[in-house]
């Protein structure tokens, strides 16, 4: 009901001269809006029924023609209590006419009343209305009249019953005359209503909003185009230049309207606000003809003649002339500035002027203070009133408050110091006060809808006037400015709360938005309201936000798209913790939105963290951070930068199989693991290899994301990818120096032990012999450096052990393979099987763990020198005097020898030997190699020369042609050096041993070309 | 009336905040307010002139016929001369301005918008 009245109120209030009912719409307007849903308000009704009263006669039919304000009154007539109004009428003519002055003053005065209490309960208004005549013009039935009334208010054709009584009898024929009574003074009333019409305007002139020639005043729904009026037709003219067009039309319009052929058009206009307006480059003309219309613009220059004129539907004729009203700007609201140097920047109204097309708005300057000034050309001032040379704007300053300093560097002359205030300035004849500068603009030039002043723009209007450092920002101004913002920034589910109106302080949930109005459904706590669906327009409302809340923030700000927590709310203001950064960022709330998800920021970014960007031609660097707007970048030498992603030129691709090599020489490939040598010794992986430079990641590190950059040259690779690690020790193969001095004349050493590929350890079946997992068997599923990986047989488990704890055992008989993972590391097949086969070089490798015994063959090589030579004198007496001794030496290894072994069965290990020995003695050719064994341990024992010396008569033949296979070997491994020494010191006795035995590599050479000697 | 607003004047033009008439300043200072002159007498004072014109306006039309066009008829604009007017006038009247022409019998009626908005 009370919507259908606001729309008419103003029509009808165009061709009425009372203004009054628009201060009650006013009101209204007021009173109404935020609780358009809960309360049932007909205030409104209240307003216009109290004050149409004195009017609205049973006659109303009469007034039809007659003046508005009778007119107004007809409003009432689908009301429900018209028919109270019949009782009032004859309430009226019962008491008798008065004079309409007094009444109307009353009235009105009552409805300031009404006005001020606020909204009485309907039946106290009806009360009250009543008594307005009752205590005008009925005093006396006042209180007798007062409350049985109220029970027949509705009844309405029927007489109250005290009426009745106090009547006489027939007072219903009576009626009529009173009636009769009331309409001629209805009628005197009406002719009073010119001299009324009169008295309110000049009581509420200034509020009127009525039509300005005097005439005749319509409605201006009245005023609708009909098919009798002239149509218009739309035009094309060029952008910008509607207003010339209009101006020469007009100058054509009068050349000829003297003339033999006057145009006959009636109007021309433009609705034009500017460029990108849609309205641009439309001309409307308002004619009977098309005919007309095209004689008319002819040859107007700017007209588009190519497009035939459009002729306008007629109902959308008034749309065309559609004014709407700027927004009024107050003190201290944000504008943009439309054009100029300022374009776009932020503006706060510092002062209006009163012709309201004028403002001073507060801006931060741009200035460069002369620096960029071309030193030769002519000075800006010097030219002619004042006016400044266009200069073309390379490059605006950015904004920075007023220094003065700054400005006296170069421009001294043009700075002043304006009497009065603080910091108040005249420089180039503007004025800065507390560095903003203060400049006048006309409201046309000024962007006042859509301002969006973010924080950061608003903050800087703040931070200057705080003396203390405190901000003092302007919320109540900053929230007009905001306020006007469509609906999209509630969405349904929005936690919401009332910050004006009667409900203010409730909250809920937002549950539909349509235009500027939401309905919320109330919160749980809140007495009646509880659960209940109100609807609340926009600018009384703002989101809600709790401590710990996951929000993102949505829009207006450099931060969108960050996602944090809510740390603190103050008012509008939000702070929040972000996830990205673990950063404090304000903002107000109608920028945020609970957040589901967690994304970050920067998610739109053409560049991603550890991309290899190039900069320029000549430098490359790689991301380290990725920021809304801007990227920090670890450049080649080290550097630090941040960039705008438009400075960055393109980004390299990753190369995956790039190649280069370190410092040693060795291959560096991506994901290899390099350390830097020298410096700070850092570790990484290898991200990028690019040029001479190695971009490397460790995560350990903080600085940089862990990135760093190094040259080629001086990182070595530490661990490549998967494999097992290179040597970080000195490389033993060129520190030999025995292959060194051997040169040439050495076999040529053996390539040192490598793995190619994968570990052939991988997959065999292996046992582990000490450490707590001791006796466990288990398969080798990884292995690396060293140490592997074993899957245990017994407990389904996979346990990292060192190699050197593995022996290598056959998985059908579980028998140990001796050697086994050295072999196997050496890259040699591993030993097919255990010693079974005898008299090959598997038989060393048996050996191998008895290297004494094979020392000791070695160690005896120089005695072999010494008796070849058989120089030595005590040899030679020696051999002299057991020459038989000798000979039955010889005897004795057919078979006496193991009786002399027998001997030896003190020895313990001995006894073994022997039998060991004996074994091979059997094997034939190879019984060479057992007199040296067996030989060898009586000898020491027993201090039997001549043993000896059977032992080397016999062996030299045979046992030395297979000697140098096993000689190479000795060569490389120093194994076998330092075992030789354990023999010798056990032949102790003669020096002559000692000093040969310790010379590792000989016995292999010394056998190879002395050999044939003794024989 | 002659009406002919060379280029260099586009700049100055003004329009009544009573009327909507536009004109170069220059204009109203010589000859006033060709619809209002009566009560705002404008002509030869330039102060009443800032005071009562506006630059801040939009929409120009040229009207030739007031007493016919519908154009004017909606903007309440018969009964003036033909002329150039304004569609929005943007500005405030001084108070006694309004009073004066509230006196005359004319309905001042602000042209800035806030008229209309009344009737949407």
């Amino acid at each position: 009901m009370a919507s259908i009245l606001d729309q008419d109120f103003p029509d009808e209030e165009e061709d009425d001269f009372n203004p009054a009912p628009e201060v009650a719409s006013d009101d209204e307007e007021l009173d109404e809006k935020p609780e358009t849903v809960i309360i049932d308000d007909d205030a409104p009704t209240r307003n216009e029924r109290s004050r149409s009263r004195p009017k609205d006669g049973d006659d109303e039919l009469k007034d039809e023609d007659k003046d508005a304000i009778v007119g107004f009154g007809r409003e009432e007539e689908g009301e429900p209590d018209a028919d109270a109004d019949g009782e009032d009428d004859e309430r009226l003519a019962e008491e008798g006419a008065e004079g309409a002055e007094e009444e109307d003053e009353e009235e009105e005065e009552d409805d300031e009343d009404d006005d001020i209490e606020g909204q009485p309960s309907r039946k106290r208004r009806k009360k009250h209305r009543r008594n307005q005549f009752i205590d005008v013009e009925a005093e006396v039935d006042e209180d007798e009249d007062e409350e049985p009334e109220e029970d027949d208010e509705l009844p309405g054709e029927e007489m109250h019953p005290d009426d009745l009584q106090e009547l006489p009898p027939g007072a219903d024929r009576d009626d009529r005359m009173h009636r009769e009574l009331d309409r001629q003074r209805e009628t005197r009333d009406q002719l009073d209503a010119e001299q009324e019409a009169a008295r309110l305007k000049e009581r509420y002139g200034r509020q009127s909003r009525i039509q300005g020639t005097g005439t005749a005043i319509v409605p201006q729904r009245l005023l609708l185009p009909t098919t009798d009026d002239p149509r218009i037709w739309r035009m094309r003219c060029k952008p910008g230049k509607e207003k010339e067009v209009i101006i020469s039309l007009q100058a054509r319009i009068h050349e000829r309207a003297s003339g033999r052929e006057p145009l006959r058009i009636f109007s021309a206009f433009e609705r034009s606000k500017g460029a990108g307006d849609p309205m641009a480059g439309m001309l409307y003309i308002e004619a009977r003809r098309v005919d007309d219309v095209v004689a008319a613009v002819e040859g107007i220059t700017g007209v588009f003649m190519s497009y035939k004129p459009l002729m306008i539907p007629l109902e959308e004729m008034p749309d065309l002339l559609k004014v709407t009203k700027d927004k009024q700007l107050a003190q201290g609201m944000y504008v943009r500035i439309k054009r100029g140097l300022y374009q776009s920047d932020l503006a706060q109204v510092d002062e209006l002027e009163d012709n309201g097309a004028d403002v001073v708005v507060r801006l931060v300057p741009r200035l460069d203070y002369g620096l960029n000034d071309d030193a030769n050309g002519p000075m800006e001032a010097a030219l002619p009133n004042g006016q400044k040379r266009k200069r073309p704007l390379t490059q605006r300053p950015p904004p920075r408050l007023f220094s003065e300093v700054e400005a006296r560097k170069k421009h001294s002359k043009y700075l002043q110091k304006a009497s009065g205030m603080g910091s108040h300035w005249t420089y180039q004849g503007k004025d800065y006060v507390d560095g903003f500068l203060l400049e006048n603009y006309k409201i046309n030039g000024l962007q006042t809808e859509d301002v969006n002043p973010t924080l950061e723009e608003v903050t800087r209007f703040a931070t200057s006037g705080g003396e203390d450092g405190t901000e003092n920002l302007d919320l109540a101004a900053l929230a007009a400015t905001l306020k006007t913002n469509s609906g999209n920034e509630f969405l349904p589910g929005d936690k919401v709360e009332v910050v004006r109106g009667e409900q203010k302080g409730v909250n809920g949930l937002s549950i539909e938005v349509y235009g500027d109005v939401v309905k919320i459904k109330v919160a749980p706590d809140h007495g009646d309201l509880s659960g209940n669906v109100i609807s609340i327009p926009i600018r009384d409302l703002r989101k809600l936000f709790k401590e710990g809340d996951h929000v993102k923030v949505i829009g207006g700000s450099k931060y969108t798209d960050e996602v944090g927590m809510v740390v603190r709310t103050r008012d509008d203001r939000v702070t929040l913790l972000t996830d990205a950064e673990q950063k404090e960022i304000t903002v107000f709330s109608k920028d945020l939105r609970e957040a589901t998800d967690s994304g970050g920021a920067a998610a739109d970014s053409k560049y991603d963290l550890s991309d290899l960007v190039q900069m320029d031609a000549s430098t490359v660097g790689i991301v380290v951070r990725v920021d809304r707007e801007s990227l920090r970048v670890l450049d080649q030498s080290g550097e630090n930068r941040i960039l705008l992603p438009s400075n960055i030129s393109n980004k390299i691709e990753k190369r995956r199989n790039a190649v280069a090599t370190d410092r040693d020489g060795n291959e560096m490939k991506n994901d290899d693991t390099v350390k830097e040598v020298g410096g700070e010794q850092k570790t990484g992986r290898v991200l990028h290899l690019h040029r001479n430079f190695v971009f490397c990641q460790n995560r350990e590190r903080s600085e940089n994301s862990g990135v760093w950059v190094g040259r080629h040259s001086s990182v070595l690779v530490v661990n490549a990818k998967g494999g097992k690690p290179q040597s970080t020790g000195p490389d033993l193969t060129k520190m030999n120096p025995a292959l060194k001095q051997n040169g040439g004349r050495a076999p040529s050493p053996m390539p040192p032990p490598q793995s190619k590929g994968r570990d052939r350890l991988i997959g065999k079946t292996v046992k582990i012999k000490t450490g707590p997992m001791k006796g466990f068997i288990g398969i080798v599923k990884d292995a690396s450096g060293e140490e592997a990986k074993v899957e245990l047989h017994a407990k389904n488990k996979i346990v990292p052990v060192k190699k050197d704890m593995l022996v290598l055992i056959d998985p059908k008989d579980g028998k140990v393979i001796q050697g086994g993972i050295q072999s196997l590391s050496m890259g040699r097949a591993p030993p097919p099987g255990g010693m079974a086969v005898p008299g090959r070089t598997p038989g060393y490798a048996g050996m191998g763990g008895r290297t004494p015994a094979y020392a000791a063959a070695g160690g005896r090589t120089p005695a072999y020198a010494a008796a070849g030579g058989g120089r030595t004198p005590a040899w030679k007496q020696d051999a002299g005097a057991r020459t038989p001794g000798y000979g039955g030496g010889q005897t004795a290894y057919g078979g006496g020898g193991q009786t002399a072994y027998g001997g030896s069965t003190s020895y313990g290990g001995g006894t073994s030997y022997g039998g060991g020995g004996s074994v091979w003695g059997g094997g034939g050719g190879q019984s060479t190699w057992n007199p040296n064994n067996g030989g060898r341990t009586p000898a020491p024992s027993g201090s039997k020369t001549p043993a000896y010396h059977g032992g080397l008569e016999a062996p030299t033949p045979g046992g030395y042609a297979s000697a140098p296979t096993p000689g190479g070997m000795d060569a490389t491994t120093p194994g076998y050096a330092q075992s030789a020494p354990t023999p010798g010191q056990n032949y102790g006795k003669t020096p002559a041993y000692q000093t040969p035995g310790y010379a590792p590599e000989t016995p292999g050479q010394w056998d190879a070309d002395d050999g044939p000697k003794y024989d | 009336m002659s009406f002919f607003v060379p280029p260099s004047q586009h700049r100055s033009l003004r329009a009544c905040m009573v009327c909507s008439i536009v004109q170069p300043a220059s204009k109203f200072q010589t000859q006033g307010c060709p619809n209002c002159e009566d009560v705002l007498q404008l002509a030869g004072r330039s102060d009443s002139v800032l005071e009562c014109t506006s630059t801040v306006f939009e929409g120009m039309m040229t009207i030739t016929e007031p007493a016919k066009s519908w154009v004017a008829k909606w903007q309440r604009l018969d009964g003036y001369v033909p002329g150039v007017y304004a569609v929005k006038v943007v500005g405030i009247l001084p108070e006694d301005v309004i009073s004066d022409v509230e006196n005359a019998g004319i309905k001042y009626l602000p042209r800035d918008g806030t008229a209309t908005e009344d009737i949407q």
